[in-house]
């Protein structure tokens, strides 16, 4: 540890933490653009600049250290703890000033330079309310500009499929091209031209015309780490100002990775999904699969009331008679010809009440597990999106299999369950899931099927009976990941129409039953499961928090 | 967006003996990327600019993205991305020369050659229409003491005067 004077305080850091992030934890602010923690520190933006102390040149042991000749960049100083006889004013580490004149006077004349071409079109700018230019102008900034001369005009470009840049916002600091380089290893971004007509862009020909475009699976990370509103979303743009969404903090339910991300919305749906630190999972990052897929969620095809099959054709119904016809059913087959099947794209809790349900109520030991089918591997430098597109398979697994001896139903032996049930109860909760032949032929030889799901597919054109169930944006709940990390998702917007959170419509049907399942809320079942699953002995509501349990 | 993306039809290579230049080059470095200046000029000199198939042949070469050939090439203005004249000439207009008269050069060679003078972004504006010369304006030569001075491909000519001008021109070959 590292004993240092951070202007008045006198605080430990770590061994090697830069002025930068020692500030941060001590709640100071050194106001920076070019340094970010997860890449490279080439100190360009020149605006973490602190006044740093040591003796001066020459001086015997013992003399007061005072400000050194020149400010220093504060991320590319480190501090470490020092031998005795180096020690300064006999017991710091390092002495850093992060606001005295000389530092407010830098930071204010680094702004200056920094405005220089900048358009100040904050009014029409997607960043604005959450721009580190905007807001360091604010605190540190002059109010007013003595640049005569006529500004550059860099034209706005289109970089990929997802990624606008308006070059003129742009102050070069970089970010974007290290994170191309370092973390996604893919390399498209670059620094055309020189001096103050420098400009991101994509390899182009002399004409214009792409010669590669940003068009990687992380490339979405850019419009993140951009610190002023260069870098642009394609999705986001013009959707909404920032200070008027709510923020949830949630997992992405893309793959089994489990990144964690601020799900941001506003009443009528999402807006947008941006990934959130986790230090052993995702780092600062999300790949776009999971960034841009949240669109099924407000869709308007939505199931919103239940769906019963007469004659033939799906028709709209009550929730009551919904309910009553599978109870019905229900109640009139053997347990053994009934197959329950989770969802690896529902929660823990979902797919606890779901077992308990089966074990208890229906007395069945079949039990299956459903999901997206897989996909595609995808490795960068510093990031791995998975090929489980499901983001709870590890915990729905160990779940449902908890009272039943860890025997879960999958793939061809599943199939073959299915093929020789009357009645099945599949909850789905997978968008856009389509079906195999094998899969296809099973379920159609099911003489009751029920579908507990959230958009029209291939699986509820089948279904006697369809349920709304809800998505991840939805619900509170927790799901596993694939390096067992029991993380919470939280509620973000409500159900459309009449759709119910999935693990309430299995107990309302276990009530029907007569079964003893009564829930509150998702961290009982929580708790529930901390008691009652193997290897989640500590994961309660208490214990999963705000950066989730890993599993031993 | 448009998805239009730059289809390289023939694919640039250096011909035989550029290829041995190039071998011999590479050697000098202690890593790939360290040769692109060298490089780039040895295309430039085969191909004449640095299309995009020049620039993917060098990326390859150099095993560097493209991004960084491109971020050289547009960083140094001694490589065109566009067709340039046969001779480029290039004439000082720092101050030593502009008080050695470099204007009445700059005009002379105007209007004998019938064109105008480049800009950075637009080499045809000062390229003749014979595609023969691409006059263009630098900054400093280096040869304040012989001023006014130009250069006329890798050729340096000092103390100059429209009557030398015609002369340098005369004898270029064709």
């Amino acid at each position: 540890m590292a004993f240092i004077k951070l202007n008045d305080l006198e605080i430990e850091v770590e061994d090697g933490t830069n002025i930068v992030e020692a500030a941060k934890q001590h709640g100071i602010e050194v106001p920076h653009y070019c340094y970010h923690p997860g890449l490279s520190r080439p100190a360009n933006c020149r605006m973490c600049l602190i006044e740093t102390y040591a003796p001066p040149p020459g001086a015997p042991p013992g003399t007061p250290a005072v400000p050194g000749r020149q400010l220093a960049t504060g991320c590319t100083t480190s501090v470490r703890s020092a031998p005795p006889e180096r020690k300064l004013d006999e017991k710091y580490d390092a002495i850093v000033q992060t606001d005295s004149p000389r530092v407010i006077k830098a930071r204010e004349d680094i702004l200056e330079f920094l405005l220089v071409h900048h358009p100040l079109d904050c009014p029409v700018c997607d960043q604005a309310g959450e721009c580190d230019l905007q807001d360091f102008s604010y605190r540190h900034g002059h109010d007013k500009s003595r640049y005569i001369e006529v500004k550059n005009v860099p034209p706005k470009k289109d970089l990929g499929p997802d990624v606008l840049l308006y070059s003129t916002r742009c102050i070069v600091c970089t970010r974007c091209i290290r994170f191309c380089d370092e973390v996604s290893g893919s390399g498209e971004l670059g620094l055309i031209n020189r001096g103050s007509h420098d400009e991101i862009d994509i390899p182009r020909s002399h004409e214009g015309t792409p010669i590669q475009l940003l068009d990687n699976k992380l490339a979405g990370n850019v419009v993140d780490i951009c610190p002023v509103g260069a870098l642009i979303s394609k999705d986001f743009l013009f959707k909404s100002r920032p200070w008027f969404m709510e923020k949830a903090n949630s997992i992405c339910s893309g793959c089994s990775v489990g990144c964690n991300v601020t799900v941001e919305y506003k009443t009528d749906g999402l807006y947008r999904i941006k990934p959130r630190f986790h230090a052993d999972i995702n780092q600062h990052w999300m790949c776009d699969d999971g960034r841009l897929g949240y669109h099924y969620v407000n869709s308007d095809d939505r199931l919103q009331l239940p769906l019963k099959k007469i004659g033939g054709e799906q028709t709209t119904t009550q929730w009551s008679d919904a309910l009553t016809l599978i109870t019905e059913k229900l109640s009139e087959v053997e347990a053994d010809d009934i197959v329950v099947i989770g969802s690896a794209q529902g929660t823990n809790e979902d797919n606890y009440v779901l077992q308990q349900f089966a074990h208890d109520v229906l007395k069945t030991t079949q039990l299956g597990l459903f999901g997206q089918q897989p996909g595609e591997e995808h490795k960068f430098p510093q990031f791995t999106i998975e090929a489980d597109k499901n983001p709870n398979t590890a915990g729905a697994r160990t779940i449902l299999g908890s009272a039943n001896g860890n025997v879960v139903l999958e793939g061809d032996t599943l199939w073959e369950k299915v093929a020789g049930a009357k009645v099945v109860y599949l909850v789905s909760g997978v968008p856009d899931r389509a079906l195999e032949d094998t899969e296809r032929e099973a379920l159609e030889k099911v003489e009751f099927l029920i579908v507990q799901d959230v958009l029209p597919s291939e699986v509820t054109e089948l279904a006697d009976v369809v349920l709304p169930g809800t998505t991840f944006a939805e619900k509170d709940g927790t799901f596993t990941n694939s390096t067992g990390w029991v993380q919470r998702i939280r509620k973000a917007i409500d159900p459309p129409g009449e759709a119910q959170v999935d693990w309430e419509i299995t107990q309302q049907l276990a009530k029907q039953l007569d079964g003893e399942i009564d829930y509150h809320f998702a961290g009982e079942i929580a708790n529930a499961i901390a008691e009652n699953v193997e290897g989640y002995g500590d994961a309660t509501h208490q214990n999963i928090g705000n950066t989730g349990i890993k599993l031993a | 967006m448009s998805d239009e993306i730059v289809q390289i039809e023939t694919p640039f290579q250096f011909n035989e003996e550029n290829k041995q230049v190039f071998d011999e080059l590479i050697g000098r470095y202690p890593v790939k990327e360290a040769a692109m200046l060298p490089t780039l000029h040895l295309a430039q000199r085969q191909e004449g600019y640095i299309t995009p198939a020049v620039m993917r042949y060098v990326a390859e070469l150099l095993e560097v993205t493209v991004m960084k050939v491109k971020d050289v090439v547009t960083f140094y203005p001694m490589f065109f991305e566009e067709p340039v004249g046969e001779y480029v000439i290039r004439i000082c207009q720092t101050l030593p020369c502009a008080l050695r008269d470099c204007k009445v050069v700059l005009d002379h060679l105007k209007t004998k050659l019938g064109t105008d003078v480049a800009s950075e972004t637009d080499l045809a504006k000062g390229t003749t229409d014979d595609g023969k010369f691409t006059l263009m304006k630098v900054e400093c030569l280096a040869s304040c003491d012989v001023a006014p001075v130009i250069m006329v491909n890798d050729d340096l000519y000092k103390n100059l005067t429209p009557e030398k001008v015609d002369k340098i021109l005369e004898q270029l070959p064709n």
